[in-house]
């Protein structure tokens, strides 16, 4: 609910992969500033519309809104010659922007879409269901970590949260292969259905944790050690994986389950107890 | 019997993939060069272009063929280090060049459609010894006080401007002119390779060598021009343009031939060096077919490079450690086998990427590193329902077999949902991400190879040796063993 209302509020902090502008990254800079003083470098108009932040022990990050060529160049000369640093540079023209915004929503939709009937042949629709409904809570709940922390969403934030996505589903595959093991050959049954369910997931939550812990800790350690793009996927994951475990198992199964006495109740609509 | 000569076999199979690994990596080439860094962790440029025809028409796949094709021979007559142009998507071109001194002259050059338009200037205006932060502000002026001119008529003139550097080097003389909407003479009227770089009285000039109809041409303009200056009193002059910029606008004194110069001569060294290459490589190799705008643009510095793989390669090596020292805490023995196979992945999967070869960056390690987890994680599945059988009693034997046959389904189920996703990234995203979609994808697959199959033949070889896995062995407890369940092989 809380991912929802702050994204609504439109708090999500687009990078300019996404709305466009230019980064100016230094590093090994010879003499320290305060972001202001660095600030005080740019050209007038370019500093009031700028954000600038340190990294690590001895570099600073510019981020400014969609300028030209030349100002490009210029805006780089002036940093590097008053921090005594090397300089990269990533601009990005806001039409590309919308184009790789467009593409990420198309990726993202896609990947449902194929992950949806992957499942109804593997298993059956109610589970595809359910694994859908686990997986878009997955997303609301990695974007709107985003939304609240504030942190930027760029294209490796939809990278990660596609990767979530395929893991989030592993996650929920596995439980679900258990649960169409434990089922009994003979028809429907809501009590022994939820039942099965709960051993189901009783046999793989050990699994489940201990698996999320192996996959936790090599994104940990990129979140720690990796610098720029490494540590903000790293950040993605973390939340992404941790939303995704849970989901799988207090989300997609009692949809399953909820979905399967409705459609069970639908069918013989008899007195219910 | 047979099961284990398979065994032998599959292990067999596995020291030879390692031993051509190990030739790839090690013995092709010295270590430091076998794997390709990609821009963000070596250093470079990178820059994707979007081409856009003039009238807002469709851009063809072979137009952007022939330009991707125009600025591969641009950057190659720069002398860069390998540039890597392609075309991508329908109007589309991502150019990468690795180790770049200076992104300025090279982003430039690839982004000048370069067409050559001769122009006769209808009135001009000119701003000498204008500071730097002003340059923008003077064109305005100037544009405005063209346009107020009588030469000026809305949609059939335009106003183009010439910036070059004052002696001094620290200000700008701009000049704007107002010249008819088309050329009077375009690009064709260049002879092949008519540009050449020239030194005239010391000053560094390009020549440009026009072809026979195109030298009839301009001598037919420029003694139109001579005789309107007669009547007009006016000097006559002559804007040489590279698509909207006027390079030099000189006074015609006589009828020009099949021979043109473009000069400074202000600057005591005529051309500034950069210049006159930069416009001797672009007329050359001809005008682009479209036009083209830096739509994203990405420079790396070397010491940027470094430390990202730097910082890359600890927090992979970190991870992967702390995943094998897990995986024996939990699983004693078992675990140990995993770690050999994932050891096993981890050196056959840096094989695989120097040999066929695919680039590494900085989200191809992120690939990486997940993989490690996915491959993990087989194995998790695989001996937690070894655990699960040896409680419910079975011998170690039996129930190493069933948590292989059980497992590997959800296994195989889980790992084509990650492949799905890795090929949707690969076919939607461009670039970097591609180079995650790529590792995560050999990953994956290589990860079912060693996790499923490896381990198993380990396992298989190690009780057919007479080595016998305790439970206790396997990080099960005596007391959770379901009661009356028979210990040892029936």
């Amino acid at each position: 609910m809380a991912s929802i209302i702050a994204i609504a509020s439109g708090r999500l902090n687009l990078g300019i992969d996404f709305q466009g502008g230019a980064q100016f990254t230094a590093t090994g800079v010879e003499r320290q500033l305060s972001t202001e003083e660095v600030r005080g470098v740019l050209p007038g108009d370019i500093a009031a519309s700028s954000t600038v932040q340190t990294v690590g022990g001895d570099g600073y990050e510019v981020r400014t809104p969609v300028i030209g060529q030349e100002e490009t160049t210029r805006v780089r000369d002036s940093l590097s010659e008053a921090l005594g640093a090397e300089v990269s540079v990533t601009s990005v023209s806001p039409t590309f922007g919308e184009q790789l915004r467009e593409q990420a929503l198309q990726a993202v939709a896609a990947a449902l879409l194929i992950i949806v009937a992957f499942i109804s042949v593997r298993f059956e629709f109610a589970f595809a269901l359910a694994a859908m409904v686990a997986l878009v809570h997955d997303i609301l709940v990695t974007v709107g970590f985003y939304a609240i922390v504030g942190r930027e969403v760029g294209l490796v934030t939809v990278v990660a949260v596609l990767t979530v996505l395929g893991y989030s589903l592993y996650d929920t595959i596995i439980i679900f292969d258990r649960i169409r093991e434990n089922t009994p050959a003979v028809g429907y049954n809501r009590r022994r259905f939820d039942e099965t369910i709960n051993t189901s997931i009783r046999q793989v939550i050990r699994r489940s944790i201990y698996t999320s812990l192996f996959t936790l800790i090599p994104v940990t350690a990129l979140l720690i050690f990796g610098e720029s793009i490494l540590s903000d996927f790293a950040f993605a994951l973390l939340v992404g994986i941790a939303a995704g475990t849970y989901s799988s198992i207090f989300i997609a199964s009692p949809v399953l389950s909820l979905y399967k006495a409705w459609r069970a109740g639908k069918l013989r609509p008899a007195r219910s107890a | 019997m047979s099961s284990r000569r398979n065994n032998l076999i599959i292990l067999g199979l596995v020291v030879v993939l390692l031993g051509v690994a190990a030739y790839f990596i090690f013995v092709r080439e010295p270590v430091t060069e076998s794997t390709q860094l990609g821009l963000d962790l070596q250093g470079g440029v990178s820059a994707q272009l979007e081409g856009s025809q003039t009238g807002g028409g469709q851009v063809t796949r072979q137009e952007m063929e022939q330009a991707a094709d125009l600025i591969r021979q641009r950057i190659d007559r720069l002398g860069v280090a390998e540039p890597d142009v392609r075309v991508q998507g329908d109007n589309q071109v991502v150019v990468q060049i690795p180790g770049v001194e200076d992104p300025d002259e090279v982003i430039d050059i690839i982004g000048d459609t370069a067409q050559l338009g001769f122009y006769q200037v209808l009135a001009s205006d000119a701003q000498p010894g204008v500071p730097q932060p002003e340059v923008d502000q003077t064109k305005q002026d100037i544009a405005e006080s063209l346009k107020r001119d009588d030469a000026y008529e809305q949609g059939k003139t335009k106003v183009l401007f010439e910036e070059s550097p004052s002696p001094s080097g620290r200000e700008t003389y701009v000049a704007g002119y107002v010249v008819r909407k088309n050329p009077d003479l375009t690009g064709d009227a260049l002879q092949q390779n008519g540009a050449n770089v020239d030194f005239v009285n010391g000053k560094r000039e390009v020549t440009l060598q026009l072809t026979k109809e195109g030298g009839q041409q301009i001598a037919e303009l420029t003694q139109n021009m001579l005789d309107n200056s007669l009547i007009s009193g006016q000097p006559p002059l002559l804007a040489i343009a590279l698509d909207e910029d006027v390079q030099s606008a000189p006074q015609v004194n006589e009828p020009l031939g099949e021979q043109i110069s473009i000069s400074n001569d202000s600057l005591p060294q005529g051309l500034p060096e950069d210049e006159a290459r930069q416009l001797e490589t672009v007329l050359n190799t001809g005008a682009l077919p479209v036009n083209m705008e830096v739509i994203s643009q990405t420079t790396v510095g070397p010491t940027l490079g470094t430390s990202s793989l730097n910082s890359g390669l600890l927090a992979a090596l970190i991870g992967f450690g702390l995943v094998l020292i897990l995986l024996t805490i939990i699983y004693r023995a078992l675990g140990i086998v995993a770690d050999l196979a994932l050891l096993i992945y981890a050196f056959l999967l840096w094989g695989l990427i120097v040999a066929i070869p695919i680039t590494m960056t900085l989200p191809g390690i992120a690939g990486i590193v997940l993989s490690v987890g996915v491959a993990a994680d087989a194995n998790v599945v695989i001996f937690e329902r070894i655990k699960e059988e040896i409680r419910r009693g079975k011998t170690p034997r039996t129930a190493v077999q069933a948590g292989y046959d059980k497992g590997f389904r959800a296994i195989l189920d889980g790992n084509v949902t990650t492949l799905i996703t890795a090929f949707i990234l690969y076919a939607l995203s461009s670039g970097s991400v591609r180079g995650f979609a790529v590792l995560l994808t050999v990953g994956v697959v290589l990860s079912m190879f060693t996790a499923v199959v490896v381990t198993r033949a380990l396992l298989g070889l190690l009780s057919g040796r007479g080595i016998h896995l305790s439970p206790g062995m396997m990080g099960v407890s005596k007391a959770s063993i379901a009661a009356g369940g028979q210990r040892r092989g029936k």
